[in-house]
């Protein structure tokens, strides 16, 4: 019965750990279109949340875990999975409160480790592999995306600078609306991929799945389809607004570049077999449009602010998942202890919700004008 | 995240990644400087010109096409 309880908790909280991975990472897609007025802000978020959902569907071969090779496979309880999320969503909030952009799934990975940490000790962490997996690409994904976005821009530059500004703006904003799209289907494609695996990995331990590769229910997939949709179009109006116009005040080429340059460089590391971050490598790709135009128009410290977090997101989302992995052994190995974070956590999300809603978008269409 | 780093695909993501991003931004640049330009001649009544920059418009286009749906097959392939 208590197993059961768990489980439930588990897929509620992997759904919900979806919905915040889809409103944080809004931004990835759509904030230069926003910015450069290429999309208003409600068609930008619907359009990418539409994107996302169908993104889902295209590839169902679901990763087995996002921490595989990384956390001991032998020693990944539902509690720890549970503990893991919790640290994911904490850290995803955190950001999107201060409205840093951050990856999601570094913030997992983070999570599951703390969790794995505070349940079986070190041996339960595979150094090499959080070298290999997450550490170098998380060096790579920025400084290249960085390059090919910097190297656009300024070819663009070259080809277009002489030309009336009227219809190269109008040109730029049409093809910031394909990047766009081909940017959250690449979201849904990926990051659903990570709770449907979630949910599958806590259905074999539980039982509910038998076999040596599982495929997901077809209500695992449509269930984190929608909740990926539904947190895309909530959208991250913070992180937004921080990508779009806080770094600098980006012009549709730069738009283009940035985020044709940025969906160049991760598709080609997906087809290398070496995914990067969406969003070290946006960010990336935003600095290097911007710094190649005029290096004093970018906002280093803001840039700062956000390597900081990129730096924190695992020592931290690890703190939170063995803090929550001990809080919950407090209440023994029942389901008493889940029950009461996820409580907890739904009444701290809805009281964050609700302060936001109080005080109105952060970015209209008339505003963004 | 899910593939162990190996550097020769590494090496290869250095140089392969930042081409794909300009072969992208080129061909969107060629789309927007054919087009620009092809309405600026057809204005001044110089058909001829007219015709080849709507041409590299519609290479660039072809291009940019071209990498879109590569960028699909990828999504779709993946594993």
């Amino acid at each position: 019965m208590d197993s059961d309880i768990i489980l439930v908790i588990v897929v509620a909280t992997a759904l919900a750990f979806d919905f915040t991975n889809g409103f944080h990472d809004t931004a990835n897609a759509v904030a230069t279109s926003i910015s450069t007025r290429a999309l208003a802000p409600k068609t930008a978020v619907t359009l990418s949340a539409i994107l996302n959902f169908v993104g889902a569907f295209i590839s169902i071969k679901v990763a087995a875990t996002v921490a595989s090779g990384i956390v001991n496979a032998d020693l990944i309880t539902t509690t720890v999975i549970f503990a893991g999320l919790i640290g994911a969503i904490v850290w995803n909030l955190v950001t999107w409160y201060f409205g840093l952009p951050s990856s999601s799934s570094h913030a997992l990975i983070g999570g599951v480790v703390g969790a794995a940490f505070a349940a079986s000790g070190a041996d339960a962490i595979l150094g090499q592999g959080l070298l290999e997996k997450v550490m170098i690409p998380a060096l790579v994904a920025p400084v290249v995306a960085f390059l090919a976005a910097g190297a656009g821009i300024l070819i663009t530059y070259r080809m277009v600078g002489r030309l009336r500004p009227g219809p190269v703006n109008r040109g730029y904003r049409f093809g910031q609306i394909a990047s766009a799209s081909l940017l959250s289907l690449s979201h849904g494609t990926n990051d659903a991929q990570k709770t449907m695996g979630i949910i599958t990995l806590a259905l074999v331990t539980h039982g509910t799945l038998e076999g040596p590769d599982p495929e997901p229910p077809f209500w695992v997939i449509v269930s984190a389809a929608t909740a990926i949709a539904l947190g895309t179009y909530s959208g991250g109006w913070r992180i937004i607004r921080t990508m779009g116009s806080r770094i600098y005040k980006m012009d549709p080429a730069q738009g283009f570049a940035a985020q044709g340059g940025g969906a160049a460089v991760l598709l080609t590391a997906s087809h290398l077999g070496f995914p990067l971050s969406t969003t070290h490598s946006i960010t990336g790709a935003v600095l290097g449009a911007g710094a190649a135009k005029r290096l004093s128009a970018v906002r280093w410290g803001l840039a700062g602010n956000i390597a900081v977090a990129w730096v924190l997101t695992i020592p931290a989302a690890a703190f939170v998942g063995a803090l929550t992995y001990g809080v919950s052994r407090i209440f023994g190995q029942g389901a008493l202890g889940p029950m009461l974070i996820a409580v907890s956590l739904l009444m701290l999300i809805a009281a964050m919700f609700g302060k936001r809603v109080r005080s109105g978008p952060a970015i209209t269409a008339a505003a963004d004008a | 995240m899910t593939a162990a780093t190996d550097t020769g695909a590494l090496l290869e993501l250095v140089w392969a990644a930042p081409l794909a991003a300009l072969i992208v931004t080129i061909s969107w640049g060629l789309v927007v400087w054919g087009s620009t330009r092809a309405a600026d001649s057809r204005r001044e009544g110089r058909t001829g010109q007219a015709t080849l920059h709507v041409a590299v418009a519609a290479l660039g286009a072809a291009l940019f096409a071209a990498a879109v749906v590569y960028g699909l097959l990828i999504m779709t392939a993946k594993d």
